[in-house]
């Protein structure tokens, strides 16, 4: 295959695709046949109340863990065989406590063949954290931001985040998800992030992936997903089918360009995973 | 990734260091105190407490060493952040287990070294190397042994993933195979040499045990190691009679050497001769080294997937 065909088929091929994904701790599923394919070059928000299978499914995504059954692709590969092209941001971003900031760029530098180490110094020098620091005096935010930053220099296709901004104040985490999105942007690559609360990603995603009780219950871009819903009072028109019958201003359908009152991203959401949980019950 | 290895190990490494350079310090006076000495008997006690030391410094380094080295990364969560960088988990793992084990062997190393320096003369002296607390505590076996602890201790905490169970459980393991290595496989390196010795009075006199069914224990071979005694025989290969030996070993303890020498006593023993010193050095490390490399492959397979949550 000539490299300009497959460098197409590449950008058209899904960075993240699973088929009838399935994950079980025990005999508890923590993740039951999702089939997801995530296009390249998006911000794509992992949204779903704690416990919906965001984690595992990340995991699974970096290889950290191995699905029961089902498949799961990343760059067209097992998730794990091209270690250099993700980053992973961890839950509560871990950092060595004893290593200083400078320390931890060399260990990034070390272990990363395509480190960028003029975009993690200017990264550094940009969010104001001292080299000499020792990481476990950063406080949280920058703790934050010293592990974009080493995930950021590595320079991979796809980056990872796990709840970045839970352990924030509201400040640090618009101010985090700000260089967030502007690092990944930066660097062309895609992201992913979960989140248990809609607001962190709504201001940045356009690809929203819902998971409730281990299931993906919507997926898609996010502007589809808008023209693609309603509120409607009443019965669902012809060719809509109802997410859900709504409680106080009634039910939200879905359909090709249907009629009806347009719909917040909240209200979608909420909708699909307020369904989820009374199906669950 | 060595860079990281060596860099999380220095604070530990450092405090290791601290504790050989003041035992150090001890065994070079003492080195040179015995070689001054005329009686080296003396220093009989301090060299066992010195001995008992240096066969429990390589459990110290598993426990301080080696349980820590994967356990902390999971308690602190950091296995997350070094195993999102571009380096496989089992490379990961297969460094960190080289630099602390070889930081291990070299300071077991350093340290039998000293011990064997300092206590040669005595050891010179008594001939008994093959004893249990001055096989292990001499040239090679500490090294090995040092190697296997931390190994050791890094694979149970990657199963523990929590550092204080892991600790506990590696002195565990490490006393277990510490105590059945010299008991139960050491003596069976080779097949012993049969022989018999003459029960003279200097013999007698290094027993350890005489029993009223005339059986003994503690008989020596002159640098070799006995792992079995038979019974008292006459020059006539007849056991012996009951009745004279009873006689001298009743009498009076000053007055039994030479009562039983008297009776012209032999005894036959299987035993490993002096020159299989070196043989079963070599064959115990080996062995200590192949378990090491054993509990390697294991840390590697179990590292790989593990189908459990990361954190």
């Amino acid at each position: 295959m000539p490299v300009r065909d497959k460098v197409r088929t590449m950008s058209r091929m899904p960075i993240l695709k699973t088929e009838r994904l399935t994950m079980r701790y025990g005999h508890r599923a923590a993740l039951t046949d999702c089939d997801l394919a995530i296009p390249r070059g998006r911000v794509v928000g992992l949204v779903g109340p704690n416990g919906a299978g965001k984690s595992t499914l990340l995991q699974l995504a970096c290889g950290l863990v191995t699905p029961t059954t089902g498949t799961i692709e990343v760059l067209g590969a097992r998730p794990g065989a091209h270690l250099d092209r993700v980053g992973f941001v961890a839950q509560d971003t871990p950092v060595y406590a004893g290593l200083t900031v400078a320390e931890h760029l060399r260990m990034g530098a070390r272990l990363n063949p395509r480190w960028d180490g003029a975009l993690a110094g200017r990264r550094i020098a940009e969010v104001g954290l001292d080299p000499g620091q020792r990481a476990g005096r950063l406080s949280g935010g920058q703790r934050a931001q010293l592990a974009l930053t080493l995930a950021t220099a590595k320079r991979p296709d796809l980056l990872i985040f796990d709840e970045p901004v839970a352990a924030l104040d509201p400040l640090a985490r618009a101010g985090f998800l700000r260089t967030l999105i502007a690092s990944v942007t930066g660097i062309g690559a895609t992201a992913i992030l979960s989140s248990h609360l809609l607001d962190d990603v709504e201001r940045v995603c356009d690809w929203l992936v819902v998971l409730g009780g281990g299931r993906v219950r919507v997926a898609g871009d996010v502007a589809g997903l808008l023209d693609a819903h309603r509120r409607v009072a009443g019965p669902p028109p012809p060719g809509t089918a109802t997410v859900h019958g709504g409680i106080v201003r009634g039910g939200i359908v879905r359909g090709t360009a249907p009629a009806g009152e347009k719909v917040s991203l909240g209200d979608l959401v909420l909708a699909y995973l307020t369904r989820a949980a009374e199906e669950g019950r | 990734m060595t860079w990281l290895a060596w860099r999380q190990f220095r604070a530990p490494a450092l405090a290791g260091a601290i504790c050989l350079a003041a035992f150090a310090v001890y065994l070079v006076v003492l080195g040179l105190q015995i070689r001054e000495s005329a009686d080296v008997g003396a220093f009989r006690t301090r060299l066992y407490v010195v001995d008992a030391v240096v066969l429990v410094a390589p459990g110290l380094l598993g426990v301080f060493w080696g349980a820590p080295l994967v356990s902390r990364e999971f308690e602190a969560g950091t296995h997350r952040l070094v195993w999102s960088q571009s380096i496989s988990r089992r490379r990961w793992l297969a460094v960190k287990l080289l630099v602390v084990g070889l930081g291990g062997m070299v300071a077991a190393g350093l340290l039998s070294a000293l011990v064997t320096w300092a206590a040669g003369p005595y050891d010179e002296a008594v001939g008994d190397r093959f004893t249990a607390l001055v096989f292990g505590a001499r040239n090679l076996a500490p090294v090995a042994y040092a190697g296997f602890a931390t190994v050791l201790g890094a694979v149970v905490g990657l199963v523990l993933r929590r550092s204080v169970p892991a600790m506990a459980l590696t002195i565990l393991i490490f006393v277990v195979v510490q105590v059945a290595m010299p008991t139960l496989v050491r003596p069976h390196f080779g097949t012993p040499v049969t022989g018999t010795a003459p029960l003279t009075a200097q013999a007698v006199r290094n027993l350890t045990f005489l029993g009223a069914d005339a059986s003994i224990r503690g008989l020596q071979v002159p640098g070799g190691w006995v792992v079995s005694t038979g019974g008292l025989l006459t020059a006539a290969d007849e056991p012996v009679d009951r009745a004279a030996y009873n006689r001298c070993v009743l009498g009076g303890v000053d007055d039994t050497p030479d009562c039983l020498a008297a009776l012209d006593l032999h005894v036959a023993a299987s035993y490993h001769p002096a020159d299989r010193y070196w043989p079963f050095q070599l064959v115990e490390s080996a062995i200590y080294a192949g378990l090491t490399l054993l509990l390697a492959a294991l840390g590697g397979r179990l590292i790989r997937g593990r189908p459990r949550r990361g954190r």
